[in-house]
């Protein structure tokens, strides 16, 4: 169970994050829905501290990974995986060194155990073995996104967080990243955390949905229980 | 300006010049201390040592051909006969090997790879390829610093040795073969000449060494600081080649000055 309480941020002067408590249950995928600069993106950030909080407590099953030392927080990262707005596929490397990276880094498979669980990983994502030799800018949009997500799960993490997994990304291609976060919740058993202001991914994908504006969180419950005028408070000041 | 706005600005700006020292140095040490996991990021390591050699090979040996050259052509014009040539020979060995060649060569790396270091780690910073490491449970300064750090250390001086080579040989082959101005036993007698095995050393490994550990944590010092998008990878490259040759030159300055 991740559990976040009165966490808060800011940058100079702005105030991005005012206090933002959320618990997200083993297993359950928990969407951050808002609009665009409300601090989706920080929060997600300060979940698995790539962002420091200036204030809060942020637990996973009890534990406040705020408290915990370097090798503590790399001890603990290796239960998470993250799928970045813009991918962050390692441009240097290609679609099969970019998955193997942490199998080879913190694992001791073989190499064809490692190739196994990459194709493996690949066709979970709908994608065929024919993209292992590719470099991140032979792909589209679409397929690097697709990509992100098999290095995530290649990895066999707890906490799966995804930001923005359909930014950037056409009808099409924004509906494929829906369904398949939604087939992987099913087929997966992890706990997700999914931000973003895409109400469609939050319809598919979501257990709770938590509302972010303005820095906090002003509503949290399942999608069924949220009301037209509730979405409609949200984005009405949103560029959304 | 006002004179307030001034005084604050100078300010700003003596903050700005004493965190960035701070930082680089924390950012050394935290290298330093990661020196016994160069193990873990092997593969790192292997592909910067060829990013540091053999790319860089033949700049090395285009202007290690000209330094001999040019500095047999002065040696010739700027002496007459009142000065036996073997003495020259012992002017333009020493000035190759222990300034010269060092110097140039660190420079133009600085330009090559400083640029490249700064501009590849920057790339990956605003495009989250750094904090994908992060989640990846690998540290920024083990995965990116330290190899390049290493390679540095390990390659300059390694490139500076061929560098020195061709410099002395391009220096025979001019002034022995082609203008037959001084035989090539008379050369290497000349080289022998009041000869100090630190001297070299100190041209060909010391140096180079800290030239090398210097261009690599500056190109990653400032790749790590980048923000923004394009503009902030550019300011970077500018940044690091600029500081790198900088501080090359001063660093050059104070080794000579302590250890010859």
């Amino acid at each position: 169970m991740i559990r976040a309480l009165g966490v808060k941020k800011s940058f100079e002067k702005q105030h991005v994050l005012k206090g933002v408590s959320l618990d997200v249950r083993d297993n359950e995928t928990m969407v951050i829905l808002g609009p665009s600069g409300q601090g989706k993106t920080v929060f997600i950030k300060t979940l698995v501290r790539l962002m420091e909080p200036d204030e809060g407590v942020i637990e996973y099953d009890g534990v406040d990974i705020l408290k915990l030392k370097d090798r503590q927080l790399q001890e603990f990262r290796k239960s998470i995986a993250f799928v970045f707005q813009n991918s962050a596929l390692f441009d240097f490397l290609n679609v099969r060194e970019n998955m193997a990276l942490y199998l080879r880094m913190h694992r001791a498979f073989r190499e064809e155990e490692i190739e196994e669980r990459i194709v493996d990983a690949l066709r979970v994502v709908g994608l065929q073995e024919e993209v292992l030799d590719k470099f991140p800018e032979e792909l589209s949009g679409g397929m690097k996104k697709r990509v992100a997500i098999a290095r995530a799960i290649v990895k066999e993490p707890r906490y799966l967080f995804y930001d923005e997994p359909t930014t950037g990304l056409d009808r099409r291609n924004s509906q494929l990243v829906s369904e398949l976060i939604g087939m992987l919740k099913k087929e997966i058993r992890v706990t997700s955390v999914v931000v973003t202001h895409d109400i469609l991914l939050m319809r598919e994908v979501s257990d709770r949905v938590a509302l972010l504006k303005d820095g906090a969180i002003f509503s949290i419950g399942t999608k069924e229980e949220l009301s037209p005028e509730t979405l409609n408070y949200l984005y009405e000041t949103g560029d959304e | 300006m006002k004179r307030e706005t001034f005084f604050i600005r100078l300010g700003e700006k003596g903050i700005d010049f004493f965190t960035t020292v701070y930082e680089i140095s924390l950012l050394f040490v935290q290298t330093v201390k990661r020196i016994p996991k160069l193990w873990f990021y092997r593969r790192q390591f292997l592909e910067q040592l060829y990013n540091f050699s053999v790319k860089t090979l033949p700049i090395a040996a285009v202007i290690a051909v000209f330094v001999g050259l040019g500095s047999t052509v002065q040696g010739k014009y700027q002496t007459t006969d009142i000065v036996p040539r073997y003495v020259v020979v012992n002017a333009i060995f020493k000035t190759a090997v222990v300034e010269l060649c060092p110097i140039i060569l660190a420079l133009v790396l600085a330009g090559k790879l400083g640029a490249s270091l700064a501009a590849e780690i920057g790339s990956m910073k605003i495009s989250e390829q750094v904090e994908a490491l992060e989640t990846m449970s690998l540290e920024p300064i083990g995965f990116l610093v330290l190899p390049r750090v290493m390679a540095g250390l390990i390659m300059l001086p390694v490139i500076t040795i061929f560098a020195n080579f061709i410099a002395m040989f391009s220096s025979l082959f001019a002034s022995a073969v082609v203008t037959e101005w001084i035989t090539p036993r008379e050369f290497v007698n000349g080289m022998k000449l009041d000869y100090k095995i630190f001297e070299p050393i100190f041209g060909s490994v010391i140096k180079p060494a800290v030239f090398g550990v210097l261009i690599a944590l500056l190109g990653s010092y400032f790749g790590l600081k980048t923000k923004g998008g394009a503009k902030g990878v550019g300011e970077s490259s500018t940044a690091a080649v600029v500081t790198s040759a900088v501080l090359i030159v001063i660093v050059d300055y104070y080794l000579g000055e302590w250890l010859l």
